[in-house]
Order: C-alpha cells, then structure tokens, then sequence
C-alpha cells in the first residue's frame, strides 16, 4: 500500500512541478532573483547526479585509471562538447565503457 | 526527434528494470512510469522504494529532482499562455528536458508560433508511446538483464548529454563544480539527502557568482 502512496505522491509531484508556470501562475509575479536561481537549477542537479555515478561507481570515491566509468564519462564529455548531440553522447559513452570493461578484465 | 527516441529506449529500459528490481509489481512500476513520465525521479523513487524509504522522504528525494522542471515551465509558459487549460495541463503533463529542449529551439525559429503547440504534442506523444513500451520491456525483463552489461550506465551517460550544453555562462559552470563536489562530501548523508544539499549550494554559488559579476 505505502508503494502506491509513493507512486501517487511522485507522480503529482513531477506534475505539479511541470504545470507551476504552465497552468498555475504567471512567472513575473516572482521576484527577479526567484528567476534567477531557476536558470541554476539544471546544471546543479544533473551535476549532483552525474558526478557521483562517475567518481562512485561502488558507492566510495575510487579516482583509479581502473574506474571505467569515470573514464567513460570523460569520453562521453568530450563528444557532448565536440558533437552536441544527445545520442552520439550516449553511444560514445557506452561503447567505451563496454571497450575499457574488456580491456580491464584481460589486464586483471 | 529520432537521436533522442534512441536515447529514450535504453533510459526506459534501465527504469523499467529498476522498478522490479527495487520489489515493486508490474503494476506498480508501469503506473510509476506512466503517470510520473520521468526517467530521474522513477529511478530515484525505485532506489528508495528498494530500500523502504518512508513515503515522504521517497517524494521528497522525487521532488527535489524534478525542480528543473520549475525552470522548463516558466519558460515555455509565455509560449502556450494563449491556449485554453485543458491544452496547458496537456502540455505540462508530457514535458521532459528531452521535449523542452527540442522546442526551445522550434521556437527560437522566426515565423508563426501560434499553432506550435501541435509540433510540442506530436513530439511529445511519440516518446510518451516509446517510452511506455521500453519501460514495460524493463519491469518485464527485470533481474534477467546480465549486471554485466552496465546498461544502468545509459542513465549517467544521458544526463551528461544534459548537463553539458546547460552550462554556457561562467555562472553555470561554478554552479555545477559546486554542485558537484558537495554531492561528493555529502554522499554519506543518508535518503540521497547529498543530492538537495548539493542541489541548492549550486544553485546559491550560481547566484552570488551573477550578482557579484553584475556590479
């Protein structure tokens, strides 16, 4: 039962959020700086979300040469900044996760 | 549209695969994705689910993840103010970064933007349709997938593909080093709390930069 609650929660949550300015309230009715701290809120979140899954892959902060996915990422970073675009990123990304995990195992 | 359905499929999948793999029933975890229709905030509430999170810290964990979408709605709101409710709550329903992003940019184009809420829906249901079907693949494939195969990483991988083409101004950038670095000090914190603190150092950090740049 309380996984239902949690789904219900979410749910209205993610859309409470996205109909805020949409359906509900006029944007300039909030303060400058409100506006403000909202073009900071993308970058401060996806950063907290993908820095620990590079630089904690096990849950402990491990900055070896063995981390394929920090190194992977790295990758992934460096397509996102040359290519800009999403799916070449991804792919980038998982090929050369699957190509240092091959690497690594033969190495150990 | 087609470079991020292909992106979707995979991210979809991973969710999918999440929901059971966190005890949740087929049901539960396609409603979860159904009516909440964001890889993030399914992920983060299947990770707390799994470990039987109270209700409340499990919606709260999903909130502070979705707060992008505050800023997604407050710039796409002066573009479809012109439509009846029922539309807005349509539109609201269905945004993603993925369906934000494509329609910054069909905006951004010259010309008539009045009936450019067709062009946001016909996106916006198509990855609805091939999301739905890869997050039921998941929750249906469950513990099968080999751990091997790392397709959890599509999940990173795709939020890279976010995070680095929102970082244009110095501002953004010391907002996401901030953020960054205090996920890491605060990682052991427990209930992905390093996630909120994190969050609004960047956003604050991101803040003072601006302001102090302005004088």
């Amino acid at each position: 039962m309380s996984v239902w609650i949690a789904v219900a929660g979410v749910a209205l949550s993610t859309f409470l959020l996205r109909a805020s300015f949409i359906v509900f309230i006029d944007p300039h009715r909030f303060p400058g700086w409100f506006r403000q701290a909202l073009k900071f809120v993308p970058p401060s979140v996806l950063a907290a979300i993908v820095v620990p899954g590079l630089l904690m892959p096990e849950g402990a902060l491990d900055l070896r040469p063995t981390n394929a996915r920090l190194l992977a990422g790295i990758v992934a970073i460096v397509a996102s900044l040359r290519l800009r675009n999403a799916m070449a990123t991804i792919a980038a990304g998982m090929v050369a996760l699957w190509g240092l995990q091959w690497v690594l195992a033969r190495l150990a | 549209m087609a470079p991020v359905l292909l992106g979707a499929v995979p991210f979809a999948f991973v969710a999918g695969v999440a929901a059971t793999a966190a005890g949740m029933t087929p049901a539960q975890g396609i409603a979860l994705s159904a009516l909440s229709f964001s890889g993030i905030a399914q992920l983060i509430a299947s990770q707390l689910i799994a470990v039987h999170s109270p209700v409340v810290v499990t919606v709260a964990a999903a909130f502070v993840v979705s707060l992008r979408f505050l800023m997604y709605s407050a710039s796409m709101a002066p573009h479809v103010a012109h439509l009846d409710w029922r539309w807005r709550v349509l539109l609201s329903f269905l945004m993603t970064d993925q369906s934000f992003a494509a329609s910054v940019r069909h905006y951004a184009d010259a010309g008539d933007t009045r009936h450019r809420h067709w062009f946001f829906l016909g996106a916006a249901l198509t990855l609805y349709t091939f999301w739905q079907a890869s997050v039921v693949a998941g929750v249906l494939a469950g513990a099968q997938v080999p751990a091997r195969w790392s397709l959890d990483f599509a999940v990173v991988l795709t939020f890279i593909a976010l995070l680095v083409p929102a970082v244009r101004t110095r501002p953004d950038l010391a907002a996401a080093v901030v953020a960054a670095a205090l996920s890491l000090a605060a990682a052991g914190l427990p209930y992905r709390l390093a996630l909120v603190v994190a969050s609004i150092g960047g956003i604050g950090v991101g803040l003072a930069i601006e302001s102090r740049g302005r004088r």
